[in-house]
C-alpha cells in the first residue's frame, strides 16, 4: 500500500519505534501573529490522544500543521522518523496517509456514496464500491440512517450527520493516522457515543489525536491527554490523572471553569 | 425618502429605453433583411441602404473571439495564483495592478499597440493586432471576475478536498470548476460585451473603412461594426449612410445585450 518504512501494520511491532508521529519544538505565526509556540509532543503508535484546550488555543492550527495544510512552521514533525517537509511521495500522499477531519464538516455537492469515495483514485471510483462505502459508514456510525439514501444529495444530511460522512471519507482512504477536529461538537449523545465506540476500535490499529472541548468526553476516550493554552501546550499526563489531578495552575482553572488565563 | 429614490430611478431606467428605442427607430429605414442577407456588400462613401453589414458584424465578432481566446487563459492562469501561490502582499500588488490597468483610458492602449505592434513587431493592421490590444483591454475585468468566482468557493472545501489527498490540479478541476462554472461564464460574457463594444483601440490597429471584406489570415485587416459607425457617421451629408449607421448601432447593441442578458441570466446557476 504505502512505501516499507512508512507502512506500520506489516512491520514486526519490534522494529517499530513507540512514537509513531513526533513533533518537536513547533511553532507557527500566521500574518506575524504568533498561534503555536514551542509545541512538542508525541503520539505512540496505537491510541487515542485528547487535545483540550479553550477556543482560540491553536488546536485546529496544530492540526493544519500535521498534515501540511499550513506549511510556513518552523521545528520538526517526524513520522516514522520521516520528516513530513521530506515526504518522498509528496505532500498529496502524506494527506492521504493522515485522515484530517476539519472541525466544520464541508460536504461536496454530490451523493451520499460519491462524498464517501471522493477521495479514491479515479480507477477506484470507477469500481465496484458497495462493500467500501458500506464498511466506511458502519465505521463512522452512520450506516443505519443513510443506507437507504446512498444516491441522494449528501448536503440533505444534518450537521451532525455531514460530520460522520466527514469521517467515513476519511476512513475510506484507509489513512494510518487519524487527526480529528471536535468531531462530536453538534452531534446528538446517541451518535456521540456511537463515534466514540467506533474511534476506540479503530485506535487498537492506529494513532488518533482528537480535540475536544467536552471534559466528560476526554474521560471516555482515555489515553493520553494534552492541555493546551495560548499555543502552548501546558500539560501532558494519563487522562484520568490529568483530569482528577492537574498540576498546573490553567489546568485547574480550565477544568473548573472552562475559561483559562494563561499569562 | 421614497419619492425622492423614485424620481431619480425613472430618469435612471427610461433614459436608457428612450436610448434604445431613437436608435431603433433611426435605424428602422435600414433595417432589414438585406442588412444582413443582401449580396452588396456596405462600404462607407457609398449609398448604402440595402446593402450587407454581415463583414462587419463578422469581423467584431472575430475581434471579440480572439480577445477571449487568448485573455482566457491568461487571467486564468492569474486568478489561479492569485488563489494558491500568492501571499498576501502579492495578493494586494495584484488588485491594485488590475485596478490600474482598468483605469487606463482604452485608446492609449490604441496607441501602444499602433507602436508596438503594428509597427515595430510588424503584425499590421490586422486582426491579431486588434484582438490582441483587446484582449489586453478585457483581462483586468476577466481576471477580476475569475479571482471573485474563486474566491466565493468556501474555504473549508478546499481545505477539505486537500486533506483528503487531491493533487491541486484535481481540486480546480472536481471542486473548483463545477462550483464556479457559472461565474466564471458569466465573467466571460460580460467581457465579450466590453470586447464587444470597444472602439477606440481597434480603430487604427486592426480595422479599415473599406476595400477588405473578409479577413483571410490573422494577419489581414477586418471591418467591425463600431468602427464601421463610426466612419459612416462622418458622412453627414449622405441620409443613407447614416441609416446604416444606425442600423449598425441597433445590431451592436443587440449583440452587446445578448451577451449582457445571458451573463444576467447565468447568475441563477450560481451554486456557490
Ligand atoms: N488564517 C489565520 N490567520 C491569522 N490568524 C489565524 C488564522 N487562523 C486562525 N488564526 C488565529 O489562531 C488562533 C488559533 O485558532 P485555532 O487554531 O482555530 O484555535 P482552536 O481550534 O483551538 O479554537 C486564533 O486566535 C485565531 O484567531
Ligand atoms: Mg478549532
Amino acid at each position: 500500500m504505502m512505501q516499507t518504512n512508512i507502512d506500520v501494520k506489516n512491520t514486526p511491532k519490534i522494529h517499530v519505534q513507540k512514537d509513531f508521529l513526533v513533533v518537536e519544538q513547533l511553532s507557527l505565526q500566521l500574518e506575524n501573529n504568533p498561534i503555536l509556540n514551542n509545541i512538542s509532543f508525541s503520539l505512540p503508535i496505537t491510541g487515542i490522544t485528547t487535545l483540550i484546550g479553550p477556543s482560540g488555543a491553536g488546536k485546529s492550527s496544530l492540526l493544519r500543521c500535521l498534515n501540511m495544510l499550513y506549511s510556513t512552521w518552523g521545528g520538526e514533525i517526524t513520522i516514522d522518523k520521516t520528516s513530513i517537509k521530506q515526504w518522498q511521495a509528496g505532500e498529496d500522499n502524506l494527506r492521504k496517509f493522515i485522515g484530517l477531519i476539519a472541525q466544520k464538516p464541508a460536504i461536496f455537492p454530490a451523493s451520499i456514496a460519491e462524498n464517501v469515495t471522493f477521495g479514491l483514485p479515479r480507477k477506484q471510483r470507477k469500481q465496484d464500491t458497495t462493500t467500501l462505502i458500506h464498511d466506511c459508514l458502519i465505521q463512522a456510525a452512520l450506516w443505519d440512517e443513510v443506507k437507504d439514501r446512498l444516491n441522494q444529495p449528501a448536503v440533505s444530511l444534518s450537521i451532525g450527520q455531514q460530520q460522520r460522512l466527514c469521517l467515513a471519507r476519511a476512513l475510506a482512504l484507509q489513512p494510518s493516522i487519524l487527526l480529528l477536529d471536535e468531531p462530536t461538537a453538534s452531534l446528538d449523545p446517541r451518535s456521540k457515543q456511537l463515534i466514540e465506540i467506533s474511534l476506540r476500535r479503530l485506535a487498537k490499529n492506529m494513532p488518533i489525536l482528537c480535540v475536544t472541548h467536552d471534559l466528560e468526553q476526554a474521560k471516555r476516550l482515555q489515553g493520553q491527554l494534552i492541555f493546551m493554552c495560548d499555543g502552548k501546550i501546558i500539560e501532558t499526563g494519563e487522562s484520568q490523572e490529568l483530569l482528577q489531578n492537574p498540576q498546573k495552575l490553567e489546568t485547574r482553572e480550565f477544568l473548573r471553569w472552562e475559561v483559562c488565563d494563561c499569562d | 425618502m421614497k419619492i425622492i429614490l423614485i424620481m431619480f430611478a425613472i430618469p435612471a431606467i427610461l433614459l436608457p429605453a428612450a436610448c434604445v428605442l431613437y436608435i431603433f427607430y433611426q435605424a428602422m429605414p435600414a433595417l432589414n433583411l438585406s442588412l444582413i442577407f443582401g449580396s452588396d456588400i456596405s462600404v462607407v462613401g457609398v449609398n448604402s441602404i440595402g446593402q450587407s453589414i454581415l463583414p462587419q458584424i463578422t469581423g467584431s465578432l472575430l475581434l471579440m473571439a480572439l480577445a477571449c481566446f487568448i485573455a482566457l487563459p491568461i487571467a486564468f492562469s492569474i486568478a489561479l495564483f492569485h488563489a494558491f501561490w500568492a501571499s498576501q502582499n502579492h495578493k494586494k500588488l495584484l488588485m491594485t495592478l488590475l485596478q490600474m490597468l482598468q483605469g487606463i483610458p482604452p485608446i492609449v492602449y490604441g496607441l501602444c499597440g499602433l507602436i508596438v505592434f503594428v509597427h515595430t513587431l510588424q503584425w499590421g493592421i490586422s486582426l491579431l493586432t486588434g484582438s490582441v490590444i483587446l484582449a489586453i483591454i478585457i483581462l483586468p475585468l476577466l481576471s477580476n471576475s475569475l479571482i471573485h468566482a474563486f474566491a466565493r468557493i468556501p474555504r473549508e472545501q478546499t481545505d477539505a478536498a486537500l486533506s483528503l489527498g487531491l493533487s491541486k490540479l484535481n481540486v480546480i478541476i472536481r471542486i473548483w470548476l463545477p462550483a464556479s462554472w457559472s461565474n466564471i461564464l458569466t465573467g466571460l460574457l460580460l467581457s465579450m460585451a466590453r470586447a464587444l463594444s470597444e472602439t477606440a483601440p481597434i480603430l487604427f490597429t486592426a480595422t479599415v473603412f473599406s476595400g477588405i471584406t473578409w479577413p483571410d489570415s490573422i494577419f489581414s485587416p477586418v471591418t467591425s461594426l463600431q468602427t464601421h459607425i463610426f466612419y459612416l457617421a462622418q458622412e453627414g451629408s449622405n441620409i443613407q449612410a447614416i441609416h446604416t449607421a444606425w442600423a449598425s448601432a441597433a445590431t451592436l447593441l443587440l449583440l452587446v445585450l445578448c451577451f449582457s442578458l445571458m451573463a444576467g441570466y447565468l447568475r441563477r446557476y450560481d451554486t456557490t
